[in-house]
């Protein structure tokens, strides 16, 4: 009996805490949710509440146990905000295994930080940072902030799963606006309708999950959003600054971003005078959008500013004339105004780029756009023009923005359309070697490589960014060959609509063949050996994709030394599968080893269940491309 | 009358050599058509851009402070040649605020122009006020930055700025090295004799021009009196003014095996030591080491708490050391303690970061204050433990002479234990007692105490041994077939860095890793580990190997090393600038045995060999051997000194060639 009393007493003194605070004792974690897990977000409540158009409050509180220092990344609280995001409020409470609380945040203890990226010579981009920086794993940080928008022109969305190895006990969005307010919203791994209530004068919408595992990356898989539960939030009306807009559809917001840019497209007397030198006399359009494509690449360069409603609008064309610079925006704005100039109809066109781009929504009219290029539609066909590179040829995009929606804009609204994808035959890399090797072993080679469309990408990024001798650095460090030294090695790029470039090495190799004492050893594929490896195949759990095809050709032709006779030759391998081809074929005649690989990489989507078939095609191909022949001195 | 032309050639070149050699050959501010050309340049000129003039000035002046501010004033112009330098064309200047002791950086006429050839005529575009931008990073960093407008390829840029500062320690250094090739480096320093500083210079380029003059001159300094009015004192000075000139400075580049860059670069230094002002006592503020440890033992920031009694740990601390009955194993057990419970933010420098109680309590902080409080708890037990100060490689050499407190950014624990000493650090949660990070051997230290002994880290002195075992026996189902096992007792450095990858990532990813390095026909499983959690030994790891050998064509090829050899020569380069600064000596063996299969006879095996490596600094020993039933092949690389001078590279790349090859060799079965 008195321990009754005393045990009611006490929950009863502790009911207002428990009330407002969970309980984060480690050992309440559910054990399902253990397993891979270095994180377990314990309880996560993000509150969205939609003002009018031009204002929302997001009142965040969340809780994640960090289980090992694999999770750390997850400890800590980062707040970004400029002009349009204050930070309102952050509040931080650090917890023990027990859940006992050790501490909580002090303001003093928040950075303040500049959010501006290395590459941009001015934003207002500002970082709001706190850690507790605890290491008695296992423990539990709990944050809770206030956030404000000024202008509704994006909204968060909700990821409950924020990463690998992450899993949640219980998650929850809620969204508040008003009653004649459209929310928008794109739901994926969410099977149900959301939770409406209506309130007074308000109405909200509820969406939640609980106990879900973590997950394990794996291989080409798909984008976080198609693997775990996501909600993607947007506006109707918005306002921000003092424009307005809506984004019911595509027209429409492309008709926000033309008011925007209104007006700003005026070239100073003495550029329009150069336009006209330049094209007034060439006959073919095509011909003088190329004139206007390398005078704007010869005479701007990028530089990223980004301040204020800067951050959307761009620049006046005068602007990017005298300090010839701009950002993607303003350099975009200045090719658009000079075509213009010409007589030439192009459209500012925003596009979300990056290589390993997460695919528009394009059934979700909202602000996904990270870049702006000019598109330029031609009677047979359309030109792209990326206005951020200096060398980039006319037309070709190169693997930041290809094979992906773009949004056209005009004084009509805007315009989805799909920007071109290269094909497997397109991005093609041909080799071909000639080479010998000496007695020691060493091997002295001529190497002639073409590069072709995405396949060129990178190596004409590099050649545009270092001088000669950080080339000749990189191609020291950068074959895998055991000893080797390049002697001589050139560039040649054709600037076609599918750009190719072509490199020359001369290289020798020490130790390239292995002699043990009357035998040689030689690894024909000497710089294409696939380092692909897909692991845990019979365990896959999700869909396979694979982003891009591509095409590579390799001949060599290697002369050993007289008095060998072939002891062992490795059989030609053919493979031929759904996700591309792989043959290899090996001669041998007299001292003369030929050899040809070539490997077809399909890009495309398939179920988990092909990655068993996908791990034998890359585990052949691992296998055949270190195959050697030996040979065997004549005594 | 032919000749004249001639003559008055020859006197003109004479002359403007002579005038060549002592000043830039340029006017700032005055660009000439001439200037654009760059065929007569003797540096370099495919880096995308030179600095054609970079000269700067360091001065003082007196301030309505009451004191003296640092005038330091830098003007700079650049050819860009292509597009590749373009990033010269957008300029940073950091500037340090003390909102503390209202004393700042300021930045004053900062002026700049791009310089454009256009049908021969030089254009000018000025750089506008309002394109110049303002990025506060924290409370005490500002940068201003702005980009050079109407930049072109071929354009000159030229920019010029002044920084006023209230830091008088802060006299600006001058590099006269960098990514880019520099036509003319220049630096002048005008002191008055009331300041003195040391001077340090350091790299392999020589000084083409440096002089110094000296003359009279007088100083004012005004200060806000009493009520309204302005004190002003007259502060008569003897200046020496030197001037320090390189020409023709090559870029600089980084390079595998050096211990910073900034070690070899090409600059000078400057750290103020005293101060004497007429009719005044000396003033000494470098100090001697002496001086310098009190100092730091006196400072809240550093020293003063470890002499108090910190009374606040006594309970704490009997719960630490129960149990124990010696010293040793007492202070082995307040180490682990703060090893294992205190997060180090990884932050680096000599002081402390929050009070030692803070630090305590929130069990986190920086190296400082996690290792002085390690030291102030070992003191509380009446242990004889001190702080020691030192400079991590990748921070730079100490001076050994000088007490340039500045240039240390590291504090460890030393601790003497009947006449015995050990070296703490508990900043590292895989670290053991008495072990301390390969980034803490470089050179000279100083312990902080009332003799402040020097002590010394070489990497020379450091040796990581690495010792592994393969037995390989015949499975029956199938010839070429093998399972059997490999021991390997890993170096030291090679263990702490395994024990830094189970903490970060987990055990499992490092062993998922470690299967998927074995491919083809060779698998691995059952990892076990000795000793991993024993941070003051090395990790013994065992596992077993299967081989499953490809026997089709009657002939088995097979490579004794497996995976343990060397693929690749880390010394890609050619040839070599600076010494290569390796973090230790090294010393690896590997032993194997190999069963031959049955029905199959040894047709070949790899030669043995031994080298030695320039008369005693190591050899490769690599010795096979055959028996009726098996092949035996012990491996051995042995370094006797970690840092080789650049004329040794060529036969260190050389050694590394020869193990290479012999490396890749293998031993040949045929069926009988």
């Amino acid at each position: 009996m008195k321990k009754y009393c005393l045990v009611s007493l006490f929950s009863a003194t502790c009911f207002l805490s428990a009330f407002a605070q969970t309980n984060y004792d480690v050992k309440l974690i559910p054990a399902e949710l253990l397993p891979h897990a270095n994180v377990v977000k314990r309880m996560e409540e993000l509150r969205v509440v939609i003002k009018n158009a031009g204002k929302a409050v997001l009142y965040n509180k969340y809780a994640v146990t960090i289980l090992n220092a694999a999770g750390e990344n997850a400890a800590g609280l980062t707040e970004n905000y400029d002009q349009f995001i204050s930070v309102e409020n952050i509040a931080g409470t650090l917890f023990d295994e027990n859940g006992k609380k050790i501490k909580s945040l002090k303001k003093s203890e928040v950075q303040d930080l500049s959010g501006s990226s290395e590459s941009s010579l001015a934003d207002d981009a500002r970082i709001k940072h706190h850690n507790f920086n605890c290491r008695m794993y296992p423990y539990t940080v709990e944050y809770q902030t206030e956030v404000e928008l000024k202008g509704v022109f994006y909204l968060p969305h909700w990821l409950p799963i924020e990463d690998e190895n992450f899993a949640v006990e219980k998650s929850k969005l809620i969204v508040e606006c008003p009653l004649d307010y459209n929310l928008r919203y794109k739901v994926f791994n969410y099977n149900k309708e959301p939770q409406k209530t209506l309130l007074k004068e308000s109405q909200q919408y509820e969406w939640s999950v609980e106990k879900l595992p973590a997950i394990e990356s794996e291989r080409y898989q798909p984008e976080w959003h198609e693997i775990t539960t996501a909600v993607f939030l947007a506006p109707s009306n918005f306002e921000i600054q003092h424009y307005t807009g809506n984004m019911n559809d595509w027209k429409e917001f492309g008709k926000f971003i033309y008011a925007l840019n209104i007006g700003r497209d005026q070239l100073p007397a003495n550029i329009k005078q150069q336009v006209h030198a330049l094209t007034d006399n060439v006959g073919s359009s095509k011909e003088k959008i190329k004139i206007l494509y390398e005078y704007m690449q010869k005479n701007t360069r990028y530089i990223s500013i980004q301040l204020g409603i800067g951050g959307w609008q761009t620049f006046d064309a005068s602007y990017v004339a005298s300090k010839a610079y701009g950002d993607c925006k303003a350099l975009s704005n200045y090719m658009y105004s000079l075509l213009k100039e010409a007589g030439i109809k192009s459209y500012y066109t925003l596009i979300k780029a990056g290589q390993n781009r997460t695919a528009l929504l394009a059934d979700f009219p909202s602000n996904q756009f990270n870049h702006i290029i000019v598109c330029v539609p031609q009677p047979k066909d359309t030109v792209w023009l990326e206005c951020t590179s200096q060398t980039l040829p006319m037309g070709y995009l190169s693997g930041f923005t290809s094979n992906r929606y773009a949004l056209l804009v005009d004084e009509n609204g805007g315009t989805l359309v799909h920007t071109p994808d290269y094909n497997k035959l397109e991005n093609l890399q041909t080799r071909k070697i000639a080479a010998d090797v000496n007695e020691e072993g060493k091997l002295t080679a001529s190497i002639e490589t073409k590069y072709k469309a995405q396949q060129q990408d990178e190596l004409q990024g590099m050649l545009d960014a270092v001088n000669k001798e950080k080339i000749a650095e990189i191609l020291k460090e950068e074959l895998n060959l055991p000893s080797y030294d390049v002697s001589s090695f050139n560039y040649a790029t054709q600037k076609a609509a599918l750009p190719v470039v072509t490199e020359k090495l001369e290289l020798t190799a020490n130790n390239f063949a292995s002699i043990s004492g009357k035998r040689l050893f030689i690894s024909p594929d000497v710089l294409n050996k696939s380092t692909t490896k897909i692991t845990q195949a019979d365990k896959r759990k999700f869909d396979i994709k694979i982003p891009y095809a591509f095409t590579d050709v390799d001949s060599v032709e290697i002369t050993i030394p007289a008095g060998y006779t072939a002891e062992s030759i490795p059989a030609n391998v053919t493979i031929d599968t759904k996700f591309g081809t792989y043959s290899s074929t090996i001669k041998v005649n007299e001292r003369k080893v030929s050899y040809v690989r070539i490997m077809q990489r399909n890009s495309g989507r398939y179920p988990a269940t092909d990655a068993v078939l996908l791990a034998d095609f890359f585990s052949k191909i691992y296998t055949s491309d270190r195959s050697k022949l030996v040979f065997v001195k004549k005594d | 009358m032919k000749r004249c032309p001639v003559l008055l050639l020859a006197v003109v070149l004479l002359c403007s050599k002579l005038y060549a050699q002592d000043k830039p050959g340029i006017k700032f501010n005055h660009v000439l058509p001439a200037d654009f050309n760059i065929d007569n340049l003797k540096v370099d000129t495919s880096y995308g851009a030179v600095i054609i003039a970079d000269i700067g000035s360091s001065s003082f002046d007196g301030n309505n402070k009451g004191w003296f501010s640092l005038i330091y004033k830098h003007q700079r112009r650049i050819k860009i040649i292509n597009k590749k330098g373009f990033d010269l064309a957008s300029v940073e200047i950091p500037l340090y605020i003390s909102t503390k002791t209202n004393s700042e950086e300021r930045l004053e006429s900062l002026k700049a122009s791009t310089y454009n050839l256009e049908n021969g005529v030089v254009t000018e575009t000025k750089l506008d006020k309002d394109a110049v931008f303002k990025d506060k990073q924290d409370k005490n960093h500002i940068v201003r930055k702005f980009t050079m407008p109407a930049l072109k390829e071929g354009s000159i840029i030229e920019y010029s700025y002044t920084i006023n500062s209230d830091f008088l320690f802060n006299l600006q250094e001058w590099v006269f090295q960098g990514s880019y090739p520099r036509v003319w480096s220049e630096y002048n320093l005008d002191l008055p004799n009331f300041f003195e500083y040391v001077f340090l210079s350091q790299g392999y380029n020589p000084f083409d021009i440096k002089k110094s003059d000296t003359r009279t001159t007088t100083y004012s300094v005004r200060e806000q009196g009493e009520g309204m009015r302005t004190e002003t004192y007259t502060i008569p000075a003897t200046n020496t003014s030197t001037r320090w000139v390189m020409k023709n400075v090559p870029a600089m580049k980084e390079e595998k095996f050096l211990t910073s860059l900034d070690n070899h670069i090409s600059k000078i230094e400057f750290q103020m030591s005293g101060q004497q002002f007429p009719n005044m006592p000396y003033h000494d503020i470098m100090g001697n080491w002496h001086t310098v440890s009190d100092a730091l033992l006196k400072d809240e920031d550093f020293g003063e708490r470890l002499d108090k009694d910190n009374g606040w740990l006594n309970d704490d601390m009997k719960a630490i050391k129960a149990g124990t009955t010696d010293n040793l194993e007492e202070a082995k057990k307040i180490y682990a303690f703060v090893k294992n419970s205190f997060k180090c933010n990884g932050r680096h420098g000599i002081y402390l970061t929050t009070g030692m109680k803070e630090t305590f309590k929130n069990k986190n902080g920086s190296v400082a204050d996690v290792n002085l409080l390690l030291t102030a708890m070992l003191r509380h037990e009446g242990m004889q433990a001190n702080p020691v100060i030192l400079s991590t490689r990748s921070n730079g050499f100490t001076n050994e002479i000088y007490p340039l407190i500045n240039r240390y950014n590291y504090v460890i624990c030393r601790l003497d234990i009947d006449g015995k000493r050990y070296f703490l650090d508990a900043s590292e949660p895989y670290l053991g007692f008495n072990k301390l990070p390969e980034n803490c051997y470089n050179g000279a230290a100083r312990t902080i105490n009332k003799e402040v002994e020097p002590v010394y880290f070489f990497a020379d002195s450091l040796r990581e041994s690495k010792f592994t075992n393969v037995m390989l026996f015949n499975d029956e189902t199938k010839a070429g077939k093998w399972s059997g096992s490999l021991t390997t007792i890993l170096g030291y450095y090679e263990s702490s860095n395994i024990r830094d990858k189970f903490i970060d990532n987990g055990k499992e990813a490092f062993e998922k890793k470690l299967k998927e390095s074995y491919s083809g026909d060779f698998s691995i499983d059952d990892i076990k580990y000795e000793d991993e959690k024993d941070g003051e030994k090395s990790i013994r790891m065992s596992h077993n190997i299967t081989i499953d050998g490809d026997n089709s064509s009657n002939i088995i090829y097979f490579n004794p090393m497996l995976k343990e050899g060397y693929k690749e020569n880390f010394f890609t380069a050619a040839e070599r600038k600076y010494p290569v600064e390796m973090p230790y000596k090294m010393d690896e063996t590997y032993n194997f045995q190999i069963e031959i299969p049955k029905g199959y006879a040894v047709d070949e095996i790899p030669k043995s060999a031994k080298v030695s490596l320039n008369d005693g600094e190591g050899f490769f020993e690599y010795l096979v051997s055959k028996t009726d039933e098996s092949v035996m092949l012990r491996s051995r690389v042995k370094l006797e000194k970690a840092t080789f001078l650049p004329e040794d590279y060529e036969t260190l790349r050389n050694f590394f060639d020869y193990i290479v090859k012999k490396h890749a060799e293998q031993i040949v079965f045929k069926k009988k």
